[in-house]
């Protein structure tokens, strides 16, 4: 089992959502996060002051997957994800060892 | 209405009450009260970085329901007692009036009509007796003391609040809780005498409609002299002072703006032409100091953006600027007084904040630029732009119906004595300088005594205290250390710790449902 882990831009969460959704992803946990890669920060005005701010809005997608199917998710993903601008984001995988359904006990795939 | 029907039935009021009059002054003090609570509190509370929005709040607050007590209990009377403690007061047409004491020299003349003398007005007489003011008013108020006096409170009231924006961040709870009071009684009690109660400055001439001098520059003045004794915030405060949240900055410059209509639209005293007019001229300039803050930002600054928070201080500069003028200029005048105020305050703002001793100064919200320089220039103004046609009494008097004549002013004056519409003579209109000088010279007396009394205020409190400012170690933390309280909790990761609900039993039962804990 691997589990997926992209960083991306925001409006293309539904994109990407979709695209998972039609490939048979059960599930998806989702957070807002900020960061900074080549893309860089930003600067903000208040009242005449101006704040560099580092880090951009970004959401953080995490997908549990068999082996099997990673490749096909993570393409998924980089394809509905990709604007061919800078700070489109990344996705990692990283090995899991087990995995457990809370509600049942189930371990393993089953638990996918 | 029933007074209409004729003097033979009986009405539940005095009979110099005019309930047209009495209504506007309550509904227009409660518009000016909105404009503190919540208008600043909520503005202030917003545009703070988070950690310090309910300090901001329960400063608030705690101000305003501290010089509501000291106003009833002595303040409201130096302000405008109807004798001053010096003792200049004569009586003209049946009225106590301050005025000059024949070959008297200044000195003397200044310090006999310098301030009133304390006194409350808690008992039925001061409550509900008419209002008399030392300031021999054209036409006797139509309202009662408490009208009057709750007008004059909620003014009272936002000018230590104003100023809060500089000291906020560092200043004690209790610091504040002591500054305000006092202030209220040495700085605001004299100024308001001096310059309204029919005090020296008053008699001399010098103009201030609703508080251009004696709330909004004397606010920016001590604001900023109290910041410096305190010295600045946390470094770390002031490289990360973002707002919190500008929508709700938003609701609480709106309701600052719309408030204003009470602020200005009240100081007549009478529902007449000149209240309407002053909050026309009030809008006017407020929505060209938006207008033009903004397009300043466009087009000069350096991000070349047009900034909401740089909208609402341009709307602050136009409601300040015309606060000294409004019912005194007439619609272009208006135009002009907020075009000229935002311009000044935005050069202010960007490049007079890079010179000493503003760039040594820690003025947390830049209140001695929104509130200090425009409303210097808004004074200042006045002896420009004040229109003589734009007057402030028309002349009227009741029927034995009680609905009133509008009659020339000869017809009134034979009928009734003296009645004087009264304008301002600007330069524009006469040629004559001679407003301006002395606008000049009361903005001279307030920055003076504003700065020198809130210095030696700002001392005392820090004696008594050991220290007006909380420690570092406080300040890092913010509300939460000096209140308790977050602005912005996050349910989940709190539970009661005082043993409240301790077990399902203890719970009240809600149906079949348990409570959640942390219910009440």
């Amino acid at each position: 089992m691997k589990l997926i882990v992209a960083v991306l831009k925001p409006f293309k969460l539904d994109d990407v959502k979709e695209v998972l959704k039609n490939i048979g992803v059960q599930g998806m946990t989702l957070t807002e996060a900020q960061g900074f890669g080549r893309q860089r920060g930003h600067t903000e005005v208040y009242r005449g002051a101006e704040y560099e701010v580092d880090f951009v809005p970004k959401i953080r997608i995490e997908v549990l997957v068999d082996d099997a199917q990673t490749d096909e998710v993570v393409d998924a993903i980089v394809s509905s994800a990709a604007t061919g601008k800078i700070g489109d984001g990344k996705v990692w995988v990283v090995p899991v060892e087990t995995v457990v359904r809370v509600r049942t006990g189930e371990r393993g795939s089953e638990a996918l | 209405m029933l007074h209409l029907i004729g003097a033979t039935v009986p009405v539940p009021y005095q009979s110099y009450i005019n309930t047209g009059d009495n209504t506007w002054q309550i509904t227009a003090a409660t518009f000016v009260g909105l404009m503190s609570l919540p208008g600043l509190a909520v503005l202030y509370a917003s545009i703070v970085p988070k950690k310090w929005a309910v300090n901001v709040m329960a400063m608030m607050f705690a101000g305003f329901s501290l010089v509501l007590i000291a106003w009833v209990l002595w303040s409201y009377k130096m302000g405008f007692g109807a004798t001053s403690i010096g003792g200049g007061v004569h009586v003209i047409n049946g009225v106590d009036t301050q005025t000059q004491e024949v070959g008297v020299g200044w000195v003397k003349h200044f310090f006999e009509n310098f301030v009133g003398k304390p006194g409350g007005i808690t008992n039925s007489v001061g409550e509900e007796g008419q209002a008399i003011s030392a300031a021999n008013t054209a036409i006797p108020f139509h309202f009662p003391t408490s009208s009057l006096a709750y007008f004059q409170f909620v003014f009272a009231a936002i000018t230590p609040l104003l100023f809060m924006g500089s000291v906020l961040g560092r200043i004690k709870f209790s610091a504040w809780c002591l500054l305000v009071p006092l202030w209220s009684t040495f700085v605001y009690g004299v100024d308001a005498f001096l310059l309204w109660g029919g005090g020296y400055f008053a008699q001399e001439g010098a103009l201030d409609f609703s508080g251009g001098y004696v709330i909004h520059m004397s606010a920016g003045v001590s604001g900023f002299v109290a910041a410096w004794v305190l010295g600045p915030r946390l470094l770390r405060d002031r490289q990360h002072a973002l707002p919190n949240n500008l929508v709700m900055a938003g609701v609480g410059a709106g309701i600052l703006w719309l408030g204003w209509n009470g602020f200005n639209g009240g100081d007549p005293y009478y529902a007449g032409s000149s209240m309407a007019a002053a909050v026309v001229n009030t809008n006017l300039a407020t929505g060209t100091g938006v207008v033009v803050w903004m397009a300043l930002d466009a087009w000069l600054s350096k991000e070349k953006k047009p900034t909401f928070l740089g909208g609402v201080n341009g709307m602050i500069c136009g409601l300040v600027g015309i606060t000294p003028c409004a019912g005194w200029v007439n619609g272009r005048g208006a135009i002009a007084v907020g075009a000229i105020c935002t311009c000044i305050v935005w050069i202010a703002w960007n490049y007079l904040s890079k010179v000493r001793p503003f760039s040594k100064v820690d003025d947390a919200l830049g209140v001695i630029y929104t509130h200090g320089i425009a409303g210097f220039f808004g004074g200042m103004l006045l002896g420009i732009f004040g229109d003589p046609n734009m007057l402030e009494y028309g002349c009227g008097h009741l029927n034995t119906a009680g609905q009133v004549i509008n009659t020339t002013q000869l017809t009134y004056q034979t009928a009734h004595g003296t009645c004087v519409p009264f304008g301002v003579n600007g330069l524009m209109y006469t040629g004559s300088a001679h407003q301006l000088w002395e606008q000049f010279r009361a903005a001279v007396w307030v920055i003076f005594w504003s700065a020198l009394v809130t210095f030696i205020l700002m001392k005392l409190i820090g004696l008594v205290l050991r220290g007006a400012r909380y420690k570092d170690e406080i300040l890092e933390i913010g509300d939460l250390a000096i209140h308790g309280e977050e602005a912005f909790p996050e349910e989940t990761f709190a539970m009661r710790s005082d043993g409240a609900f301790a077990s399902a039993s203890e719970a009240p039962a809600i149906a079949s449902d348990p409570a959640p804990p942390g219910s009440s």
